[in-house]
């Protein structure tokens, strides 16, 4: 008789660490599955300055041409992380010809969670209203209330570095002290909250990095390359954070090289009975059995799983009597912006790379405010910073004063860079690809995802907002943009099995369990019902969190 | 602080204090890439003519300048593995232009001038350049050889060991962020 675990957990990243440190403290012997390799301090290269890599940051563009020509697109993806991401003709996927989507996947023990882009922004009831308020695809099941003690307890634990600042559409937590604002963004921020006092707010980014000892974590040393690892864990990521306690509880077995294939499903328990694995390495099948199964593989991987785990009961996939499974993706849209020269202090520069930038909450359709001709709304990132060496190229001149003169640092700049909220639809979906099978013969996914009409009218919006509030700040030379990317590219990816009141309508119920299947957790990101503007991490984890509550008090008491 | 150490910190679970030894294992790793390897494309003619133009472009001043940086060896690294080979044809095709610039100015090849000679001619190719920016992007030829070769000396410069330890005094692990320090604060840029 085979080992029967407590639980299995499918992915290590964001929300597989999550579910491991959760599901082990409360005391289940858990087996983690991760599709890649061991990842360990010694991939850490944050501290290799560009002359000790070969192309001195330019890339290796011809491996990458090669190998990656879709993962480059990620700003991350660069010569000391690429190693991070997947190998393009090993992980392939299929799109219509006139629906690019861009899907950008780290497989390793970790994740993405090693990437990410560490922003962390609580949603409110301004978004867990919204779709029933707006008429859009279905009710979420939960509300802010629900989430709220689970935002805390993540923030507790990850550590989070941000500034209270009231607002209702986007709640303050269980902050560090913020980073600071340099002295162009303070500039910027004065004159914002001048023109409009309360409805725009510059703050400093509310992000998982930590500003003070936290948890037996260090504080950030400022080197400014988090995306290649953290050797002070100074930010959060699963292999930084959540899979050390998992592993010191001594009831996790993590095991890398662990590619599922599908879940098996029991007709007559009509439970989940475990998970077939293709060994990455020697791509031997194998199969390990679970009481209950936590699917936190990533929005596009969980809905592969269960679309490729289809039985005779379950002809469309798995869990999918809704018909929704693979439906209703989404990826924030970004890329609606301005950026200008601002008046700063020439004779002031920040010291240090901070690795975070400013936020400036949503401020369109907020509760009682005016109506924009657009639903939702969306955010700006962005920052201040001055012109280094690189100006050089156009700046006349050449020889041994021009080169002083380059050691001083240039004009300053600002720029406001969207994110906008991405409404759930129906026909943005995947579906299994039969004529495709990845580097392990399982068959891949074709994605048909487009942006509408709403998502441009806020990137429009976002454009020409950006720049009123440059000219606000007295900036010259504003040059609003309006980047057409296609989805995929915010790794935002969220939808393809969403939660919902109604089992007809939605996979997932309120504590992400499936309709359908009592032993089945879907935490990650697929399990969303809408987009919100916010960078999505902290929900996800609050909700894996959150989630893992509800399966062992469930198991407790027998129901599963 | 070497990898072991590194390790042993992290799996104890450990705050890690930071400093200054951090960068020293930085600078380890991988050192000693692509140093003193031979030519693989620039012939010693063309080689010199980079040099050259390298050492007119950022000379050695109180600190050392782009020759000393070997920016002539990193530009022949990206011409052998990085440009495709049209690309790389192109550049040579300007390299040898720049002779014939250099012909016409002062009747020798670049190298064979005297450094007024070079100065001169780099001066005017400069203004060529700036009014080559200056235009409009959509009407605006692709642009001079010069200005591609003053952004990989550039380039090749700042991003060396000199470049960054001595020129900008970057530093690996700052250990803080100061938001608003004295603009002549010793740190490089991002």
């Amino acid at each position: 008789m085979p080992q029967t675990w407590d639980a299995i957990v499918i992915g290590s990243g964001m929300t597989g660490g999550w579910a491991a440190k959760e599901l082990t403290e409360a005391g289940l012997n858990t087996l983690v599955l991760e599709a890649g390799r061991m990842v360990t301090a010694a991939d850490y290269v944050e501290h290799v300055p560009p002359w000790a890599v070969r192309f001195r940051g330019l890339d290796d563009r011809r491996a990458r041409a090669a190998d990656q020509p879709i993962q480059r697109e990620c700003y991350a993806c660069d010569e000391w992380s690429s190693k991070f991401f997947v190998n393009d003709h090993e992980n392939p996927y299929t799109t219509p010809a006139d629906k690019p989507f861009l899907f950008l996947r780290g497989r390793q023990v970790g994740g993405r969670s090693i990437m990410w882009g560490r922003q962390v922004y609580r949603w409110s009831d301004l978004d867990f209203e919204a779709n029933l308020k707006d008429g859009v695809a279905v009710d979420w099941p939960i509300r802010y209330a629900d989430i709220a003690p689970w935002y805390d307890h993540v923030e507790r634990f990850i550590g989070v570095s941000g500034e209270k600042l009231g607002l209702p559409q986007l709640p303050d937590g269980q902050f560090l002290p913020p980073m600071a604002l340099n002295c162009g963004e303070t500039l910027v921020r004065d004159a914002i909250a001048k023109q409009w006092p309360g409805e725009r707010v510059v703050t400093v980014g509310r992000c998982a990095i930590l500003t003070e000892n936290h948890n037996g974590r260090a504080a950030c040393h400022y080197c400014g390359y988090c995306e290649r690892g953290c050797i002070t864990r100074s930010y959060f990521s699963s292999i930084n954070a959540t899979l050390p306690v998992a592993q010191a509880t001594g009831r996790m077995t993590l095991r890398p090289h662990s590619v599922v294939h599908s879940l098996i499903y029991d007709r007559g328990r009509r439970r989940i009975s475990g998970v077939r694995v293709i060994d990455g390495e020697t791509k031997h099948a194998l199969e390990f059995r679970g009481r209950v199964v936590f699917l936190c593989a990533s929005t596009l991987e969980s809905a592969r799983i269960l679309l490729n785990s289809a039985t005779p009961e379950f002809p469309t996939g798995l869990a999918n009597s809704s018909g929704e499974l693979g439906h209703n993706l989404m990826d924030h849209i970004m890329g609606g912006g301005a950026n200008g020269k601002i008046d700063a202090p020439a004779d002031r520069n920040p010291v240090g790379r901070r690795p975070n930038g400013i936020y400036l909450p949503r401020f369109r359709n907020l509760q009682g405010g005016p109506k924009s001709p657009f639903l939702r709304g969306y955010a700006y990132q962005g920052g201040a910073g001055r012109e280094g060496w690189e100006r050089g190229t156009d700046l006349p001149g050449f020889g041994a004063d021009w080169k002083r003169a380059l050691r001083d640092p240039g004009p300053w700049h600002f720029g406001f860079y969207g994110f906008g909220e991405c409404l759930p639809n129906h026909q943005n979906y995947v579906e299994i690809d039969k004529d495709t099978k990845d580097a392990w013969g399982i068959p891949v996914l074709r994605i048909h995802c487009t942006y509408g009409d709403n998502e441009w009218a806020l990137m429009k919006d976002a454009s020409i907002a950006a720049a009123e509030m440059l000219a606000a700040a007295g900036a010259s030379d504003i040059t609003p943009f309006i980047d057409h990317n296609p989805p995929g590219k915010a790794i935002h990816e969220m939808g393809t099995a969403r939660m919902g009141r109604d089992p007809k309508t939605s996979v997932l119920n309120a504590h992400n369990q499936a309709h359908d299947i009592p032993n089945l957790f879907v935490t990650d990101g697929a399990c969303m019902a809408s987009s919100a503007n916010q960078n999505p991490s902290i929900t996800y984890m609050a909700l894996t969190a959150r989630a893992c509550d509800y399966a062992v008090g469930a198991m407790k008491r027998r129901e599963i | 602080m070497d990898r072991r150490t590194a390790l042993r910190l992290l799996s104890a679970g450990a705050a890690v204090t930071v400093g200054t030894d951090f960068e020293a294992w930085g600078r380890a790793l991988h050192r000693g890439l692509g140093r003193g390897a031979p030519l693989r494309v620039l012939d010693p003619h063309q080689n010199a003519t980079v040099v050259a133009l390298c050492n007119t472009i950022l000379p050695a001043t109180d600190t050392p300048g782009a020759v000393a940086a070997q920016v002539n060896e990193f530009i022949d690294l990206l011409l052998a593995d990085w440009y495709d080979a049209a690309d790389r044809d192109r550049f040579l095709a300007g390299l040898g232009g720049l002779d014939g610039r250099a012909r016409a100015a002062f009747g020798k090849d670049l190298v064979d001038g005297t450094a007024a000679d070079r100065t001169n001619l780099l001066t005017a190719l400069d203004d060529e350049a700036a009014r080559w920016n200056a235009s409009p992007e959509t009407t605006r030829g692709p642009q001079p050889f010069y200005r591609q070769i003053k952004w990989l000396t550039l380039f090749g410069y700042y991003t060396s060991e000199i470049g960054g330890e001595q020129e900008q005094h970057y530093q690996i692990v700052p250990g803080r962020y100061v938001p608003c320090a004295p603009a002549d604060t010793t740190i490089g840029p991002e």
